[in-house]
């Protein structure tokens, strides 16, 4: 592809000046098509919040798409041979007033309750100086809790064979077209 | 999956030649990154410079690497980017782990102030 054909491919992707950006992608879940699919938020939220909110919407959607991939697969019914199901994820991302709404479907295993109460860090505690305790450092269970910390008004229900699941990352900078630009007193 | 060895005078540094340190890669990650410690001297440092993103699925891989250490050997992370940092910090695991500031991610974070 030549670079003056990517540059308007760029382009397009992007969202017209004096609009805010939005996001919509159905996608398998795969850690393949998490990755790809966050790549592409990125390319379109840049710019559009400060770096640190961009940051933080990647990573709280990361954690979120990565659940499902690890945890949503749940097997067919045995007219369909019982094979394993991959959840189909909806994804919408919107810049709002105040924050970064976003809201993911899946067809997966339902989300466990558990998950959206208010939870400590799976490891807190001074440093572990010797062998035996640092084997007991955890190696997951940070998910939730990264989650939790990056979002706000995390809300979720189960309707038919989907989960719904909806937060904010919050923003506190004006929308962008609101104020001077960048730089500018 | 881009890892460079570089042999040092006490041991051995590996640099991650990968931008996301992601769910899509963290297994390989991990495995590749034992075998390569395996051999080579006390001191292992991990060069984090190129990573640019890093979930939790890349920082439970780093936690594994720590948990692995064969005895008498020391693990050290370095060129800690702001969104690799934040993940350590976020988790409190940046107090578990030796984290060695660098010159330049000093100067990068100069340059763009997280606001």
């Amino acid at each position: 592809m030549s670079v003056s054909s990517q540059q308007a491919e760029r382009r397009l992707r992007q969202p017209p000046p004096g609009r805010q950006p939005m996001f919509h992608r159905i996608f398998r879940a795969d850690p393949a098509t998490v990755r790809a699919a966050l790549l592409f938020l990125r390319e379109r939220f840049d710019g559009s919040a400060g770096d640190e909110v961009i940051a933080k919407l990647e990573l709280a959607l990361a954690e979120v798409l990565n659940n499902i991939c690890e945890h949503g697969t749940r097997n067919e019914a045995e007219r369909l041979a019982g094979r394993p199901h991959a959840p189909l994820i909806h994804l919408c991302v919107a810049r709002h007033v105040g924050g970064i709404a976003c809201a993911v479907t899946d067809d997966g295993r339902p989300l466990p309750l558990s998950c959206l109460d208010a939870r400590d860090l799976p490891w807190t505690g001074p440093p572990p100086r010797d062998a035996e305790a640092i084997l007991l450092l955890p190696e997951g269970g940070f998910g939730w809790f990264l989650i939790q910390e990056l979002t706000a008004s995390l809300s979720y229900f189960r309707e038919g064979r989907r989960n719904f699941l909806a937060f904010i990352v919050p923003v506190t900078e004006p929308l962008l077209q609101a104020g001077p630009p960048p730089g500018d007193t | 999956m881009q890892l460079t060895l570089l042999p040092q005078p006490d041991g051995l540094t590996i640099r991650v030649d990968e931008k996301r340190l992601d769910a899509a890669i963290a297994t390989a990650f991990k495995d590749r990154v034992r075998s390569m410690i395996a051999g080579g001297g006390a001191q292992v440092t991990l060069d984090l410079g190129g990573v640019e993103f890093m979930d939790s699925s890349g920082l439970g891989a780093v936690i594994a690497i720590y948990k692995a250490m064969p005895a008498g050997r020391r693990l050290t992370l370095t060129g800690l980017t702001p969104n690799v940092e934040r993940v350590f910090q976020l988790t409190r695991m940046d107090t578990v782990l030796t984290i060695r500031k660098t010159a330049e991610t000093t100067e990068t974070r100069q340059k763009k102030p997280e606001r």
